[in-house]
């Protein structure tokens, strides 16, 4: 290994409280991130399924990327692996991500990854300080908000530390930098399915209930802090590299077409510009702030305030909780929700179904679920504290609560009726409806064919779908449906794999399922492998150039062989995708997944959708349509699946992975490991 | 090793416990370096003989040709700028070998939430004076740049100690297996990247900063605290992202909340 990689990975095993290492060159074939971390899950734990996610059995696993710790743009995220237990009707083999610095920070101290196995007998957190690596005692920090659990844990780490000054960790071990802690809040500590993780004021792992695995496990927190090097392959071609790469970012002293990008509306969210993603500072008078960057990232869409409220919390970290007539307690009303530790992305469509069911008659005091919590004052402080406490501490129906959206509806009896009608819109695995499947049909396949909902935000859903909504598109939607796809590799060429019309080249066509592959292969390898930010990459088209041309394909493997020394093309790197998301196709099928479970709750297909603009080609004419009135044509999706599984290597009777397929891959203990189990396609 | 800078804070003014920024506050710079240099035999040895150790006259050395400036309300604190510093200079990307130093504090309030760490060139270079062997120099070749050379330091972490700054500005960095002093070089010497450093040539953090919010400038900054080299970097396309430093501050044009078809 030339670069990018420290070569080993960190093994704890809380039961049996020992600390072992794994070496990363054997895991090296799945590049960093996400693909070491399903192979290690299938390696450790993969025969011995299926077992439920809070069994102590279940992993841990957050695997740094070759990128980590280093500048390349927007590669500071966390990837979170192990089974899921928000996700339903089974807690699949899961991930979820975070930002901030905390990858870095475990690169720094020599750690390509950490696994974390077994269960506590009491409560733990892990400290790492470069090589050395100690199971602590979490006594008098467990039962502790996400906030003061970190500081807390900062104190115990560098008791000398003082911001604004140098420490040694140990003789010529020097940093002026604090630890990157990483902890679930109380409703992690009661295995809340809602449990998030949380690093930083904001920075959340939000879906599938990791912070509840962290709580079954009585781990309270893991912190790293290191003073060692990354290893970069080829230094000068990176530096050249990362400074090619400034033509794509946005200007901030002189944007380009600055009256229409930097100001208001969708904008904010897709233009690059800085500090766009909390949308809780927006009115007059403005609160003095920062824009704040993950480690490595040139966008920096968070802030940090004046009055500290909101810090580095984003979009849904700043969505979730309304106080009417304030905007600084509704800001502390969502620092409430991180310093619980609860999932935004989870707690939102809980809380429109609490409100929903209270307004029907059935959840309240002295109703069908009755409940002191005063429903009747949403949008109040107390409301959002009370409830949020409820489920955090599994107090009275906060217990049910707890179990998050799909087993709340489950047991209370209301599950198929609210899903399919929609009242609770759960779209994809338990986790809440995003953009619209019937018009943006590569985000409702790619959520159904994966295992939560995508949340990749700049696959062509968003770039698209945000500049349409503008009413000012910098590109016609014959334009960005041939640059967006140019960027394709290796299917580029193929203006159709946008087309979000239900003509014969719309979302059932097989541009249609090349897309849908492109994303998952993308979203296995450079989002998942590479630690990217969904809010950055894929960069198919930018409104920071003059061409509008993004970074993609060409910044991908030139940044990753600068690093890693390797030689490869942007297709060798998606085929290595294919090969990660086909692992985890694998380890779902030893899960129970088969073709007949990935369908849509009813009221995806039979609601006629209220339509959004996007790139449609109807009548030989690109343009920009909405769609509105449409459903999704159940036969249409399952001949699109039959095609899909099949262009995958895929059995299309049940969706298992083939074995010339995994061969081809070299996985052919997988292969075996599903064959034993009548899994193999 | 602070221990031994605080006794000599002391008894360079006695009433008063100064910290090391005390010295540039108070103007009482010189005189407190004098006192410095005549309690240290060692730093006096290494003093120029323009300004012999113990005289009352300023130690005087060519001012260099070029000085970081930095904007502590634009940095983002994505730590970039120090990669590019570690990378150009070693190879390797690690915040620890950084000449420039981003600090920030999560959970605190801005503008205190960052402090940008920066070597300044000093007008009076208290690591030059100070060092025992020579090993920390004013390069009069190259734009008169305040160097350290690793190969010669000693690893007596003097220069660490008396660097006036807060945190100091000298870097303690390992090389091949021994601690060493190391500082910024204006980007001088970057055997990891071919451009040109120094006062003239291109500095690696100024390059990368994605927020542009370091400054090469070649009028030294006012010596006093730090707002001669803390400065205003922004112009109106800042104010109209909506990030103002001051409430009173009214974007020219609405930055965000006037929104126009989305939601
Ligand atoms: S290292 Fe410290 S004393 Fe030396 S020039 Fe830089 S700021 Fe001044
Ligand atoms: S000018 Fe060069 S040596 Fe100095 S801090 Fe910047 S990158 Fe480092
Ligand atoms: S690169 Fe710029 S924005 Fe990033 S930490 Fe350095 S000074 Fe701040």
């Amino acid at each position: 290994m030339k670069g990018g990689y420290t070569g080993k990975i960190l093994r704890v095993h809380l039961t049996t409280r020992t600390i072992g290492t794994i070496d990363t060159a054997k895991y090296e074939e799945f590049g960093g991130g996400h693909g070491i971390g399903s192979a290690v899950f299938f390696d450790l734990v993969g025969d011995q399924l299926t077992f439920e996610a809070f069994d102590p059995r279940n992993l841990i696993i957050m695997m740094a990327s070759p990128f980590s710790g280093t500048f390349m743009p927007g590669s500071g995220r966390c990837e979170v692996q192990g089974m899921g237990p928000m996700l339903y009707p089974v807690e699949w083999f899961a991930h979820s991500n975070f930002g901030g610095r905390f990858t870095a920070q475990l690169k720094f101290a020599g750690w390509d990854g950490i696994v974390v196995e077994g269960a506590a007998d009491e409560p733990v957190w892990i400290n790492i300080v470069n090589d050395k690596v100690t199971i602590e005692s979490a006594k008098g920090i467990w039962g502790m908000d996400t906030w003061d659990t970190q500081e807390e844990i900062s104190r115990r780490v560098m008791p000398g530390l003082k911001y604004g000054e140098w420490a040694e960790l140990a003789r010529d071990q020097a940093t002026t930098q604090s630890p990157a802690v990483v902890c679930c809040g109380p409703a992690g500590e009661n295995r809340s399915r809602l449990g998030a993780l949380l690093h930083g004021p904001g920075s959340q792992a939000a879906l599938c209930g990791f912070g509840g695995v962290f709580g079954s496990k009585k781990l309270k927190a893991i912190s790293a802090i290191g003073t060692g090097d990354v290893p970069i392959a080829d230094p000068k071609a990176f530096m050249a590299a990362r400074l090619w790469f400034r033509q794509f970012q946005w200007d901030v002293d002189n944007p380009r077409e600055a009256e229409r990008f930097g100001a208001g509306g969708p904008y904010a969210l897709i233009s690059g510009r800085p500090s766009g993603g909390n949308v809780l500072n927006r009115d007059l008078p403005l609160t003095p702030a920062r824009a704040t960057a993950c480690a490595s990232c040139p966008r920096g869409c968070r802030m940090r305030l004046a009055t500290g409220d909101s810090n580095e919390s984003v979009c849904a970290g700043t969505m979730v909780i309304t106080v009417n007539g304030s905007v600084k307690f509704t800001r502390q009303g969502n620092d409430l929700m991180q310093k619980y530790g609860l999932g935004h992305w989870q707690l939102m469509p809980l809380l429109s179904y609490i409100d929903a069911l209270h307004k029907k008659g059935i959840l309240g005091k002295g109703k069908q679920i009755d409940t002191d919590l005063p429903l009747d004052r949403p949008g109040t402080f107390a409301y959002a504290d009370a409830v949020m406490r409820a489920i955090a501490y599994r107090e009275g129906v906060g217990d049910d609560l707890a179990e998050a959206c799909a087993r709340f509806a489950k047991k209370i009896g209301r599950y198929d009726q609210d899903v399919n009608d929609g009242t609770l819109s759960l779209a994809y695995w338990g986790t809440a409806n995003h953009y619209d499947p019937a018009i943006e049909a590569e985000w409702g396949f790619g959520s159904l064919l994966g295992e939560r909902d995508l949340m990749l935000h700049q696959m062509s859903n968003y770039p698209i779908h945000w500049m349409a909504w503008s009413g000012d598109p910098y590109l016609t939607a014959e334009e960005v449906s041939r640059l967006y796809t140019d960027a394709m590799v290796p299917y580029q060429g193929d203006p159709f794999m946008v087309d979000h019309s239900d003509g014969p080249t719309g979302i059932y066509s097989d541009s249609k399922v090349k897309q849908v592959a492109w994303i998952k292969h993308y979203e296995k390898f450079w989002v998942g492998a590479g630690g990217f930010c969904g809010w950055r990459w894929p960069m198919c088209i930018t409104n920071n150039t003059a061409d509008r041309r993004g970074a993609t394909p060409e910044a991908e493997p030139k940044f990753w062989n600068a690093v890693t020394g390797d030689n490869r093309t942007f297709a060798d790197y998606m085929e290595l995708g294919h090969k990660i998301y086909t692992l985890d196709r694998s380890i779902w099928a030893l899960q129970g997944r088969h073709r007949d479970m990935e369908v849509f709750p009813d009221y995806v297909y039979d609601k006629p959708s209220v339509g959004h603009d996007m790139t449609m080609y109807i009548d030989g004419q690109w343009q920009y349509a909405k769609g509105t009135g449409r459903t999704l044509d159940r036969a249409k999706v399952e001949d699109f699946k039959t095609r899909f599984y099949k262009f995958e290597g895929y059995n299309p009777d049940n969706g298992y992975p083939k074995r010339d397929t995994l061969e081809k891959m070299k996985l052919a203990k997988v292969a075996d490991l599903l064959q034993k189990r009548g899994k193999l396609g | 090793m602070a221990d031994d800078k605080k006794a000599l804070n002391t008894e360079a003014a006695p009433k008063k416990r100064l910290s090391r920024r005390d010295f540039l506050v108070t103007g009482g710079t010189v005189v407190a370096v004098d006192a410095l240099i005549a309690a240290s035999p060692a730093a006096a040895a290494a003093a120029p003989a323009a300004a012999p150790a113990g005289s009352s006259a300023a130690a005087t050395y060519p001012a260099s040709k070029g000085y970081l400036v930095y904007d502590s309300k634009k940095c983002a604190g994505c730590t970039t700028c120090m990669l590019a510093c570690s990378l150009v200079h070693y190879g390797v990307q690690n915040l620890s070998r950084s000449r420039i130093q981003i600090m920030q504090d999560s959970f605190g309030k801005f503008p205190g939430d960052v402090i940008m760490a920066p070597c300044r060139q000093c007008k009076v270079p208290v690591c030059v004076q100070s060092c025992p062997v020579g090993a920390a120099y004013v390069d009069t070749e190259n734009g008169n740049v305040r160097r350290i050379d690793s190969a010669k330091c000693i690893g007596c972490r003097t220069c660490l100690r008396m660097c006036p700054q807060q945190p100091h500005r000298t870097v303690w960095v390992t090389i091949d297996g021994k601690g060493k002093s190391s500082k910024c070089d204006l980007c001088l010497d970057t055997p990891y990247w071919d451009e040109k450093g120094g006062p003239g040539g291109k500095q690696a953090c100024v390059e990368s900063c994605p927020m542009k919010a370091i400054k090469f400038v070649a009028e030294m900054p006012d010596q006093k605290e730090t707002e001669g080299y803390d400065v205003n970097l922004r112009n109106d396309h800042w104010y109209n992202l909506g990030l103002v430093d001051n409430s009173t501050v009214e974007p020219k044009r609405n930055p965000v909340w006037k929104v126009g078809g989305g939601e």
